[in-house]
């Protein structure tokens, strides 16, 4: 399944961003605007790795919906970053 | 049909036991987990497969505290994986030739897909703990 939501948050000691509730599933919107564009951009790019065009879709694929459950989490010099992928 | 079983019903018919004895032995073998363990059911069942590979890490210097947290999907390092099947033959032998320059006597036209799945599969059971007591930092790497 591919993720829905991203929760993004950037912190600094003088700066604080509230932490951002993103709708990555929106974004399903350009994409299929885009497809067209897309398709032709991963098919130049099957030809230059010698690879087939839908082994490449699979693997793009399989990384797009295996994003779910990431979270790095990182705090250095007063300044902390999140970033959570649901 | 199970050893312990087997052994019981061998013993009636011998008439070691007597048949209301052999009852109540298939029915205490029949209650204990240790009965369920001999006739593979148990066995069967998979352990509990780790989701994420978590790494943390905790440092302490002039600056402050610096801690990181990242949790990977295990989903995710078997994709990225699988992206190394991508990797053109002819690239092989430069990047060969670039890892043995590094110090890393690695020939990539021998890896497998197979393997790398099983290198995955096997993270479940890795921890590492690294404390390095003169610059307070500590490592941990562990499938959770």
């Amino acid at each position: 399944m591919t993720p829905n939501i991203a929760i993004v948050g950037i912190e600094t000691p003088h700066w604080r961003m509230p932490r951002l509730w993103l709708p990555v599933f929106l974004l399903w919107i350009p994409v299929i605007l885009l497809s067209p564009f897309i398709f032709l951009v991963l098919v130049v790019v099957a030809i230059g790795l010698r690879t087939n065009i839908w082994r490449l879709i699979a693997l793009m694929w399989g990384i797009v919906c295996s994003l779910r459950g990431t979270d790095v989490h990182i705090r250095a010099e007063g300044s902390q970053v999140v970033v959570r992928i649901l | 049909m199970n050893e312990n079983r087997r052994q019981i019903l061998e013993m009636l018919a011998a008439g070691k036991i007597n048949a209301e004895e052999a009852e109540r032995l298939i029915a205490a073998l029949e209650d204990t987990p240790s009965g369920q363990n001999a006739t593979g059911s148990m066995a069967a069942q998979p352990k509990n497969a780790a989701k994420y590979l978590r790494v943390l890490v905790e440092a302490e210097d002039k600056k402050g505290p610096t801690t990181v947290n990242v949790r990977v999907p295990m989903q995710l390092l078997r994709a990225g994986v699988r992206l190394a099947s991508l990797i053109p033959a002819q690239a092989h032998d430069k990047l060969d030739e670039a890892l043995s320059q590094h110090g890393v006597p690695l020939t990539l036209s021998q890896i497998k897909p197979e393997n790398l799945e099983e290198l995955i599969d096997h993270l479940e059971d890795l921890t590492v703990d690294v404390n390095a007591k003169e610059d307070n930092t500590k490592v941990r790497v562990f499938c959770e």
